[in-house]
């Protein structure tokens, strides 16, 4: 069965921080590593090395996580070798690979290969409730605009309650219609529209009646908009508040001399 | 006090569910050559006619929440807030404009016909693609034309189809949204 949480329970240091302290780490490590050049990449690598062997993460399921995203980097670094300019390197017929092209495609590509990597770091060692809770946390100044935090945390609830519920759904209709002939690849251009349709219309009529049972549900416990509190409230540890201020200091630095 | 201050609690359920359907459409995979159809898109188009402007864009929001705490919803399996930050992360806030602007332009007629649909599905899908292509531009330092070599050309023929279908089924879903037409 398909599991889509990439949670991984443990008890080490990076399992133990703050939410917010490991997103906010997140973002400043995204920040930098946009600026960075050849020789500083490996500096960004060596902390991400760091991070996962902090928080004791089996090192196959993280590059795991590379598997989805490696299809469209290769054709990236195709595209930067063969198409940047400068001094050839080797020729093979028409084409040829720069060495300006070669560095570039390294750096590139390396980048954003640690980039999904630092996220993974965050993903696999927090829980998907618990980030929910600090992104909400860390939304909280959209109250003052007239949004409501509160409300996008108690959305991303629902949804994340959904979705095992929506693929069940999906698995039943599947097997409903297969059960009738129908073969979605097989199907010509217009097929393949009213394929999509016949899959999409119930899967979401289905859960219309779902969505209201569930509204009259809240009504009638009363859930209202405003101020909520949690059954397990976040606390910032002094450990937490070093390490931010750490990451803001070090950031600030790199953006400036890098 | 703005509208989307008092959201109805349907309305909100309503945006979370559009979030976990489009986080669904990754999952659902159509083959096409070259590249298949996933139906993230799809549901952003129908969540903007069906949900109106602001509570569609809110569920795009949510569907993109999903991703940063985990969830591999992003198109092939991705997740993370590093692929948000990435090459392709404009997509991403793409689906949030076209929501947006599909809402918008579809709220602009009362009973608003096929073509008029197709018309806000077309201004939808090139929100996606003018900050899809941008973020790719500004990240990877692409000339503009390689970037709409990898950026739009292979998307192409299945967004046709993900915008016929989505027009078919805007059509037939109408009715059972009666909030999203009174709401302004």
């Amino acid at each position: 069965m398909y599991n889509p949480y990439q949670y991984v329970p443990g008890s080490s240091l990076v399992h133990k921080l703050d939410p917010r302290t490991k997103i906010i780490t997140v973002i400043a490590f995204s920040l930098v590593i946009m600026q960075v050049k050849l020789i500083s990449l490996l500096a960004a690598a060596a902390f991400i090395v760091l991070c996962s062997q902090l928080s004791r993460i089996p090192a196959a399921r993280l590059l795991n996580t590379l598997r989805p995203v490696m299809p469209f980097f290769i054709f990236l670094f195709i595209i930067y070798i063969f198409f940047t300019a400068g001094t050839p390197l080797i020729s093979l017929g028409p084409v040829q690979i720069t060495s300006e092209g070669l560095a570039m495609g390294v750096l590139q590509v390396g980048k954003f290969i640690l980039l999904v990597l630092a996220a993974s770091v965050l993903t696999i060692s927090t829980s998907a409730t618990t980030l929910t809770m600090g992104l909400e946390r860390l939304l909280r100044p959209i109250n003052k605009l007239g949004g409501s935090s509160y409300d996008i945390a108690m959305m991303v609830t629902l949804a994340l309650r959904f979705l095992p519920t929506l693929l069940e759904e999906m698995n039943n209709i599947n097997e409903a219609q297969l059960s009738r002939n129908s073969n979605l690849s097989s199907l010509g251009l217009k097929g393949k529209i009213r394929s999509i349709v016949y899959l999409s219309l119930p899967l979401t009529l289905n859960f219309l009646r779902c969505c209201d049972e569930l509204a009259d549900a809240m009504e009638a416990r009363c859930y209202r908009h405003g101020v909520r509190t949690f059954l397990y409230e976040l606390h910032l540890t002094p450990m937490d508040y070093y390490l931010i201020i750490m990451v803001i200091i070090t950031t600030v630095l790199c953006l400036i001399y890098l | 006090m703005s509208a989307s201050n008092h959201v109805s609690l349907r309305s909100m359920i309503y945006a979370a569910l559009f979030g976990a359907l489009t986080a669904i459409g990754a999952f659902i995979v159509i083959p096409l050559q070259p590249v298949p159809i996933t139906l993230q898109s799809l549901f952003t188009c129908l969540a903007g006619i069906l949900l109106g402007s602001s509570v569609g864009a809110m569920s795009q929001i949510v569907y993109v929440l999903l991703g940063i705490i985990g969830l591999p919803v992003f198109a092939g399996g991705k997740a993370g807030i590093g692929v948000l930050l990435g090459p392709t992360g404009g997509y991403l806030l793409g689906f949030i404009a076209a929501a947006l602007v599909i809402g918008q332009i579809v709220r602009m007629k009362r009973n608003p016909g096929l073509l008029w649909l197709i018309l806000a599905l077309v201004a939808g899908n090139l929100a996606i693609y003018l900050l899809g292509i941008t973020q790719l531009i500004l990240t990877t330092h692409l000339s503009v034309y390689q970037a709409l070599i990898i950026g739009l050309l292979p998307f192409l023929p299945g967004d046709i189809f993900k915008l016929a279908a989505a027009a078919w089924l805007a059509r037939m879903l109408y009715q059972y949204f009666p909030f999203g037409r009174q709401a302004s």
